[in-house]
């Protein structure tokens, strides 16, 4: 059976990404008791004492919540990005050592891909090549809210901040957002880089593959491949629930051709439809939302990289006609497939 | 205002003889209307415009009006039909003090928030909500907000902003704390302030970079000003507080002169110091 995380399992232990947060907010001069406000996490003496954080595992809706805290308190746009940038490769046992081992680019995404439940608990990334390009997709992992924004700038500048250290230079990333333009890019022009995407229906990094196989110059230094294949061994063997969005994002993929059911679904995580049902309800959406998300990044991708019409993307998604599709994309992103086409021509090229 | 009220008063209403008169009362409502003017007057005069000054000065020219309004009350009477006179009364004064108590709210929010020195960290207008928590200085809401006002007050003449890239931080990030991190944007915003003149404007634009506005100064001078700041950013020693390591900043800069399109020329800008530090190992095959 496949064993999935949602937004009340307890995941997180309290010494990884939760210190993290309570450590920056230390910093900053903000109370204990002000961002933990709420989250259920109260022994403030032990951190006050400076010992070390008892290791309580907490759930994701708490590590959210002490974000959102923190972030209600300090104000701005910044924190995301400041706390981003320490996150990575983090200090979060075997997946980190392992992270650090990494020679190249393309063996840290897979890693990051691979251990997301312990590196990323709330932001998952789907790591994918195509026609010359690596993609890194976020999607939720799970209901994040009104501070989705805040937690998609946060893991970007995360993986952004790690690959510019470990590269020894800055990466030309290109980021597309699920958004439009805010009014100020100061923030994502620093901390990110300038070429920005808003608008683009998915939250996602892209990068040239020639970049892929480039060894970073650490790894002259510290890459030893025994440790290395110790370090991912250990990672592999702590044996992490995945998140149920995540996973059920992978499987809604795989099968995007033939309109997968709610019932097969739920079958692939022994689950019954009634219960994925309600465990989708808590986390804030239903099948047909992660399904209509899904579909409508596989066209997006089809269109993108393969240059497909409509016809072709709606006989690929199994769609009667090419009407058809039309209609649900215009449901999906609010613009017809010829607009949204028009718009990525202008994009193009990303990288 | 005050006149256009009196004039309806006359309008609307009658005489009282002169026997009916409350001299106290009519001595004290109008004392408190001319005091009110005149504290709307003051605090106009003395702070620099913004949410602050609009709502004490605002709320104490309704103060005003209403105490005006009492004080015609005691020499007309009034048309006992008109039901808008009546409500001027008894309205305008609770609103205006509503107003002023929460002008006074806003002002103590900002007397918090602002160091003494302001004068190359603000320019022609006043907005707390716009200083950087770490570094004291303006950010970059208030930079695009300033670039055009100068431009507003003087389309002719040339504005130059200059971008100031401590372009190491990325390392002082991995090797540092927090705390460290945030005393070394100060320390450099410090440093930054004492080197410009006093018609320049620093602000935080965000994380390691800063921007300075230079109104009246063409892209050559910019050019020679800038390359000076970053070497007096590199010639600073900062050193760490815990083991008094020094810590080397290194800075780099890019200008140009600001245009309407301040939002895209500054996207310009940081591109132009990214472009700075081109990747050293591209990728052969690299189609772009």
């Amino acid at each position: 059976m496949l064993r999935c995380y949602d937004s009340a399992t307890a995941l997180i232990p309290a010494s990884h990404q939760p210190a993290l947060v309570l450590e920056f907010a230390h910093s900053q001069g903000l109370g204990a008791a002000d961002v933990l406000l709420g989250t259920g996490w109260h022994n403030v003496e032990a951190i006050k004492a400076d010992t070390s954080i008892p290791d309580t595992l907490l759930k994701p809706a708490q590590y959210l919540r002490l974000l959102a805290n923190t972030q209600r308190t300090l104000g701005g746009d910044e924190l995301a990005f400041t706390l981003g940038r320490q996150l990575l490769p983090g200090h979060f046992g075997a997946a980190s050592h392992a992270l650090l081992q990494a020679p190249s680019l393309r063996r840290t995404l897979e890693l990051l891909a691979k251990h997301a439940s312990r590196l990323s608990p709330l932001l998952v990334p789907h790591f994918r090549v195509e026609d010359g390009t690596a993609m890194v997709v976020w999607t939720d992992a799970c209901g994040l809210g009104s501070l989705r924004s805040f937690v998609v700038h946060m893991q970007m500048a995360a993986l952004v901040a790690m690959c510019h250290w470990r590269a020894g230079q800055r990466l030309p990333w290109t980021f597309c957002f699920n958004r439009t333009a805010p009014r100020n890019t100061a923030q994502l022009e620093v901390h990110l880089g300038t070429r920005l995407r808003f608008g683009c229906q998915v939250d996602a990094m892209l990068i040239h593959t020639n970049w892929l196989d480039q060894p970073w110059p650490f790894a002259g230094e510290t890459h030893r491949p025994a440790a290395s294949r110790a370090s991912e061994r250990a990672a592999e063997q702590e044996h992490l629930p995945r998140s149920l969005l995540g996973t059920l994002y992978e499987h809604l993929v795989t099968h995007a051709r033939c309109m997968p059911a709610l019932e097969e679904a739920a079958q692939n995580f022994d689950l019954s439809p009634a219960t994925l049902k309600r465990r989708l309800a808590q986390e804030g959406t239903h099948y047909q939302a992660e399904l209509d998300q899904v579909r409508s990044h596989v066209a997006l991708r089809l269109m993108y990289f393969q240059g497909y019409d409509n016809d072709a993307v709606a006989q690929h998604l199994g769609y009667y006609d090419a009407a058809n599709f039309r209609r649900s994309f215009k449901r999906w992103t609010g613009l017809t497939p010829s607009l949204f086409r028009d718009a990525l021509g202008r994009l193009s090229p990303v990288v | 205002m005050a006149m256009a009220l009196t004039l309806l008063f006359l309008a609307v209403g009658t005489f009282k003889p002169m026997a009916a008169w409350h001299w106290l009362d009519i001595a004290g409502e109008g004392g408190t209307a001319a005091l009110a003017g005149y504290w709307a007057h003051l605090v106009i005069g003395s702070r620099p415009g913004g949410r602050v000054t609009l709502w004490l000065a605002g709320g104490l020219t309704v103060v005003m009006l209403g105490n005006w309004a009492d004080c015609l009350d005691e020499i007309f009477i009034k048309n006992s039909t008109i039901v808008s006179l009546k409500w001027i009364e008894s309205v305008l004064t609770p609103l205006g003090m509503m107003a002023v108590t929460w002008g006074m709210l806003l002002w103590r929010e900002e007397q918090v928030a602002l160091s003494a020195h302001m004068s190359k960290r603000e320019r022609l207008f006043r907005d707390h909500r716009v200083l950087d928590r770490t570094t004291q200085v303006a950010n970059s809401d208030y930079l695009l907000q300033q670039i055009t006002l100068e431009h507003a007050r003087n389309p002719l003449a040339p504005c130059a902003l200059v971008l100031v890239d401590l372009h190491s931080f990325h390392q002082i990030v991995r090797n540092y704390c927090q705390a460290e991190c945030d005393r070394v944007l100060l320390a450099v915003a410090h440093q930054l302030l004492l080197n410009l003149r006093h018609r320049d404007l620093l602000c935080r634009y965000a994380g390691h970079r800063f921007v300075v506005l230079m109104p009246d100064t063409g892209l050559a001078e910019s050019q020679r000003m800038g390359a000076q700041l970053c070497s007096m950013v590199e010639a600073m020693r900062f050193h760490t507080l815990q083991d008094n390591a020094r810590v080397a900043i290194n800075a780099r800069m890019a200008c140009a002169v600001a245009n309407t399109q301040a939002q895209s020329l500054l996207t310009a800008l940081n591109a132009a110091v990214e472009e700075l530090d081109a990747p050293t190992q591209v990728p052969v095959s690299q189609a772009i």
